[in-house]
């Protein structure tokens, strides 16, 4: 029921601009993710919509109704904490009961609610225990149950996950992004893992420095960067720069270094300078004699080194001026892939993406 | 352009009210006694006369070098004294370490001069033990002037460098050691170059209290100095003194000895704010095994300072329970000290305790949301708020004591002669312990569980009522007992203010000992450690347990 509409919103500490003119719409229902480096200001935007954080100019409104000049407690945001901020003062059910009694439900009504809240998070008859008895995980459980039962109208999340270990973080993830949408809920969530922010939004925002890179869906980012920061930035990626050299039906053609790449589209005028990338997985390897399939450029390469692991194919090449290009091979025979050994790689120049010269 | 309005009016509220009480009680009050250094006889005009008349005089020049020298000399010695002792118990296999802690704690109960005293009782010209060397024909030196005086100091204030010391050294963590030796130094390399240089902080805070307690100390030097002028007690005896009242001199030895120990607060904070090396120890690092010889060295020598300092209690408690007829002290178990008391009249135990409840709750009341402003929200207010809280630190309680007589003698506001006048200045005396030992809990406790209840729709006011208060009780009532006790035992300011029926048990023992009541003043002694003990060892154990300094 919420959109949260922020706009030109600023903030500094001293010389640092954490945020600047940070402008976004997120929709009602969205899981959207702000996903960035360590200090790129992501949790200081989101304590800004949680009224921790000042702000030096711009907006903050959900729906209609300006928030940002409220104080925090009157916003109804529910925060879960990278630290979980259980209070180790009261059980369980007193911390998920804490934000209705502020609310002045009545007692009956909140023992109904923070049952239903604890059976949302797998946490059933857990009311009474301590919470020095939980793990990492069912305290980040407690968390959400305790932010999700005041029924907030933004869900805030600053690297919740962060805490736990690699396997419990997947299943986490998982739980987290299907309470959200079993509850159609507004969620904002802040994280610097790029998996993690693919895995589970609607939309992502990448941050740099205090501003927005990109805002897009996961797949969009990750395919179609808009910038060499976010391509980078998600995944591993090839980065090459040249320029362009002619123009091939709907293609343009790169030479970079002694190699030449196709691209579609125009990226910009002949003869200027481009940066581009071809991610690792967008290169196949071409076995002597087969076709190279239709519409697809090839180039040749040397391989330098060799990464098995197990589904996937790690290899790093060169090309012929030296430059290192990175595939990504699924499924294939280890046998065809000895060091020092030429390749033929073929990719569909759409998997290439120019970018303007900065 | 939109505006930011503060939307967290708490801490405004906190340290206007703080300011507001400060200035009041300690601001104005210290203005006023530094005005009176500047006027003229009349009051009226401004002069320099007073300073020129106090520094033209030999003896109130004595009175500033005696209180500096024997100042030092304390301190170095407590230091000196007491630092091998903290390291000892730390990082050594002392034989009965807990009671060697807890009994290190009693000397903190006593009121200083009572140790003085029991001193003079047992060395003085008149002493038992001095009366028992003279009659096997040994001769014995002067317990009197500065040596003395700084044995009563190194024996009563050694547990404030003790107490920090060794909290800093178990604070300390075993990889820091580790990471010295593994990079090839000895391991008595590593203790020279790496532990001793992350404790000296703790030790010089420890040593600092030293100084500023020595300096302002007041009882200890009315016992002992005998005929040698002190400032403290020289600002007292020119303002409550019988022949020669004189506002205008005590108050520039007043301005002296404030702005001593404000210097030393200045030099403390300055070097100490530099210097934070909390580890964070996730590990103490582990007892050195030392031979049977280092370990009966170590074990004696801690012992013996204990024991020493515990001297004076047991003198206390044993002259207590003999028999005085006039000045003369016999032999003889009897309980006539304590039925004299109790004939006398029950009030002095019964505004002791009175008071000093009020003011534990008084300084907790204030201290504890002045603690929570200075450490939880950074601004050049509570930056200045934090500075007026530790103010007590460096005014003696004569001084504050003849501040508030002036200030509020007449006016708009008459408090001489009623109970709260104590009660405010005890608060304003002992706000520094509830504001550190409230903002030592609050260090350890993590600033998002407060942000999560905001964030779930608490105010912030009331979330400091219903979250932090309960979390931070362990600290806050160790605070409360700490100012409790520390109430009890104090004469300094009590002693400028009491009037008739509000004395208390250390203004009792001060006319004791003044006029010839040895006994009477032991048994009142003894009545005020059975009242203080108690709380003071419940406190250390909790505080243990909680791994926590309030010094
Ligand atoms: N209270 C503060 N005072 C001063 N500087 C701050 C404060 N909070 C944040 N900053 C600075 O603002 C910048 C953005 O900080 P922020 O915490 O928002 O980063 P982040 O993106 O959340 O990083 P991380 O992933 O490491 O949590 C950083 O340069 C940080 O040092
Ligand atoms: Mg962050």
């Amino acid at each position: 029921m919420t959109t949260v509409t922020i706009e030109r919103v600023s903030r500094s500490f001293g010389s640092v601009h954490a945020v600047r003119e940070v402008s976004l719409e997120i929709r009602d229902g969205e899981f959207f993710t702000l996903l960035g480096p360590s200090g790129c200001g992501k949790t200081t935007l989101l304590r800004m919509i949680a009224g921790f954080c000042e702000l030096d100019a711009g907006s903050i409104s959900f729906g209609a109704r300006r928030i940002d000049t409220l104080p925090p407690h009157r916003r109804n945001t529910g925060m879960v904490f990278q630290n979980y901020a259980i209070f180790p003062n009261l059980t369980v059910g007193g911390n998920v009961a804490y934000g209705l009694h502020a609310r002045k439900v009545p007692a009956a009504r909140i023992a109904e609610r923070v049952a239903t809240a604890l059976k949302l998070v797998h946490l059933d008859g857990y009311d009474a225990r301590w919470p020095h008895q939980l793990s990492g995980g069912q305290l980040q459980r407690v968390a959400i149950a305790r932010s999700l039962v005041i029924e907030p109208e933004v869900l805030l999340l600053d690297e919740p996950l962060s805490n736990l270990d690699a396997q419990l973080r997947v299943e986490m993830r998982g739980e987290i992004r299907q309470l959200q949408q079993s509850l159609g809920i507004t969620a904002i969530y802040v994280t610097h893992d790029q998996e993690e922010a693919l895995a589970i939004s609607d939309r992502i925002a990448v941050m740099r420095a205090g501003t927005l890179e990109q805002v897009d869906k996961p797949d969009a980012i990750y395919r179609d960067s808009t910038t060499p920061f976010v391509a980078e930035f998600l995944g591993v990626t090839n980065l090459l720069s040249g320029t362009i050299t002619r123009r091939e039906g709907a293609h343009a053609v790169i030479k970079a270094g002694a190699t030449e790449f196709h691209v579609e589209g125009t990226v910009t005028g002949l003869g200027e300078a481009v940066a581009f990338c071809l991610r690792p997985e967008a290169l196949r390897v071409i076995a002597p004699g087969d076709a190279i399939p239709d519409g697809w450029a090839s180039l040749e390469v040397l391989i330098s080194r060799v990464e098995f692991l197990g589904a996937l194919t790690r290899v790093e090449t060169q090309l012929a001026d030296g430059t290192m290009l990175r595939v990504a091979l699924l499924d294939q025979p280890l046998e065809t892939l000895s060091v020092g050994h030429a390749l033929t790689l073929a990719y569909d120049p759409r998997r290439v993406t120019g970018f303007k010269a900065a | 352009m939109s505006v930011t309005l503060p939307r967290n009016s708490f801490p405004l509220v906190v340290t206007g009210i703080a300011f507001g009480f400060l200035g009041l009680f300690l601001i104005y009050p210290l203005y006023r006694v530094f005005g009176a250094s500047f006027l003229d006889a009349s009051g009226t005009y401004f002069t320099l006369h007073n300073y020129a008349k106090v520094v033209a005089s030999a003896f109130y020049r004595d009175s500033v070098i005696n209180s500096l020298t024997i100042t030092v000399l304390a301190t170095l010695t407590t230091t000196a004294i007491t630092a091998p002792f903290a390291f000892a118990v730390a990082r050594l296999p002392v034989g009965g370490k807990t009671a060697l802690l807890s009994l290190a704690v009693l000397p903190l109960v006593l009121p200083s001069f009572v140790s003085a005293y029991a001193l003079v009782l047992l060395f003085g010209h008149a002493g038992v033990v001095t009366h028992a060397l003279e009659w096997l024909g040994i001769p014995f030196g002067s317990i009197y002037g500065t040596p003395g005086i700084v044995l009563v100091y190194v024996l009563t204030l050694y547990p404030y460098v003790l107490l920090p010391t060794v909290a800093g050294l178990k604070a300390l963590d075993v990889s820091v050691e580790e990471a010295s030796q593994n990079l090839g130094a000895s391991r008595w390399r590593s203790f020279w170059t790496v532990t001793f240089p992350i404790v000296i902080p703790s030790i010089l805070s420890g040593a600092l209290l030293v100084l500023i307690e020595t300096l302002e100390n007041f009882g200890v030097p009315f016992v002992l100095a005998e005929d040698k002028p002190i400032m403290a007690v020289e600002v007292y005896k020119l303002f409550v003194g019988e022949t020669d009242t004189n506002p205008a001199s005590a108050g520039v030895l007043g301005v002296l000895l404030v702005c001593s120990t404000t210097i030393a607060v200045v030099i403390q904070r300055r070097y100490l704010g530099r210097r934070r090396f909390a580890t964070g120890a996730r590990r103490s690092p582990p007892l050195i095994e030392a031979g049977p010889g280092w370990r009966s060295l170590a074990t004696l020598y801690c012992w013996t300072i204990v024991l020493i300092s515990l001297v004076p209690f047991f003198a206390v408690i044993e002259i207590s329970l003999m028999e005085y007829r006039g000045p003369v002290l016999h032999p003889h178990f009897s309980l006539e000290n304590y039925a004299e008391l109790l004939r006398r009249s029950t009030r002095p135990l019964e505004n002791t305790l009175l008071l000093s409840t009020l003011a534990a709750f008084g300084a907790a009341l204030l201290g504890v949301p002045i603690g929570y402003a200075v450490t939880r929200v950074r601004s050049r207010l509570t930056a200045i708020l934090d500075i007026v809280a530790t103010m007590p630190f460096a005014v003696a309680g004569t001084i504050l004591g003849i501040g508030l007589i002036i200030s509020y003698n007449s006016g708009w506001l008459v408090l001489t002669g009623g109970w709260l006048i104590l009660v405010l200045a005890y608060v304003v005396r002992k706000l520094p312990f509830t504001v550190r030992a409230s903002s030592a809990i609050l260090h350890q406790i993590d600033p998002s569980l407060e942000e999560a209840s905001i964030n779930l729709g608490v105010s912030p006011m009331m979330t400091f009522a219903r979250l932090m208060i309960p979390l931070m009780l362990g600290g806050i009532v160790g605070g409360m007992v700490l100012t409790w006790v520390a109430v009890a035992s104090e004469l300094s300011a009590t002693v400028v203010l009491y009037s008739g029926q509000w004395q208390t048990l250390t203004v009792v023992m001060f006319q004791a000992l003044e006029g010839s009541g040895a006994g009477l003043a032991a048994a009142t002694a003894s009545l005020l450690i059975f009242f203080t003990v108690i709380p003071v060892t419940l406190v250390y154990r909790l505080l243990r347990r909680y791994e926590m300094s309030l010094l």
